[in-house]
């Protein structure tokens, strides 16, 4: 869908109807901008009597399209992370690169 | 010292006070190789938007009386780690309480990209968002209408 998005051809009306109505709208003095997110978390939990080890890991698709005034859109960025996250322990670091190519490389339109 | 140890050995009878070596992540770091390659004056929004990706928050700044303005571009992130104290206990059969305390700092690592009235780029910086964020410059709804 939002490769179907074109600055200079689409309309602010045009992604609402493929894309739905946004989280937010943001006045940028006479622009606008619609942000779409999803975010998604993995919690890991490990109790020994009196310790517990937890690990939260949460990441977000954003999407943000830009209009000028006349509601044409302008510009618009893509982050694609909630495919990202990672059950693991509070000593592990969740963001390594060759983890992220990895699960990159599983979702369709993402990975190389 | 008495009196408090036995306190203590009877709050620990009744509830469940542990320890928590805990780590919450939120959203990834911005690549700050290629946020260093930005080129003020030169790039643009869609330039930073193609290299960055999508921002957590868009903001408006610099306002001008015709309503044109500049624009922030806001990315922040957060890694927390550190021991706490996790405590729960019964209330009544059915209900519970929890405590929880961290020691975590509360302000995030972020960048902020500022662009002129044209969507040129005109400054960048890296911090601390709290002390990176403009302020914003229309009154909420909420404020307005009073």
């Amino acid at each position: 869908m939002i490769k179907q998005l074109v600055p200079g051809q689409t309309t602010a009306r045009e992604v609402v109807e493929k894309l739905g109505g946004p989280n937010e709208v943001v006045q940028l003095g006479r622009r606008t901008a619609y942000r779409y997110d999803s975010s998604t978390s993995k919690s890991a939990l490990f109790s020994l009597l009196l310790v517990t080890f937890a690990n939260q890991d949460t990441r977000q698709d954003r999407l943000w399209v830009f209009f000028d005034e006349d509601n044409n859109l302008t510009h618009f960025g893509a982050t694609y992370g909630s495919h990202r996250t990672q059950y693991a322990m509070p000593w592990e670091d969740v963001h390594e690169a060759s983890d992220n190519e990895s699960r990159d490389a599983s979702r369709a339109g993402v990975g190389k | 010292m008495r009196g408090s140890l036995c306190c203590l050995l009877a709050l620990l009878s009744v509830s469940c006070v542990t320890g928590e070596f805990a780590q919450r992540t939120v959203n990834e770091p911005v690549d700050l190789q290629l946020l260093r390659q930005l080129q003020v004056g030169k790039d643009d929004l869609g330039t930073c938007l193609a290299m960055l990706g999508a921002p957590v928050d868009a903001r408006e700044y610099d306002v001008a009386a015709d309503g044109t303005s500049g624009l922030a571009l806001v990315w922040f992130w957060s890694r927390q780690v550190g021991w706490g104290l996790r405590a729960s206990w019964s209330i009544t059969r059915e209900a519970s309480a929890s405590f929880e305390f961290d020691w975590a700092g509360t302000n995030m690592p972020g960048c902020v990209l500022w662009f002129d009235h044209d969507l040129k780029l005109t400054n960048y910086r890296e911090g601390l968002v709290g002390e990176l964020l403009p302020k914003r410059t229309r009154p909420s709804a909420a404020a307005s209408t009073q």
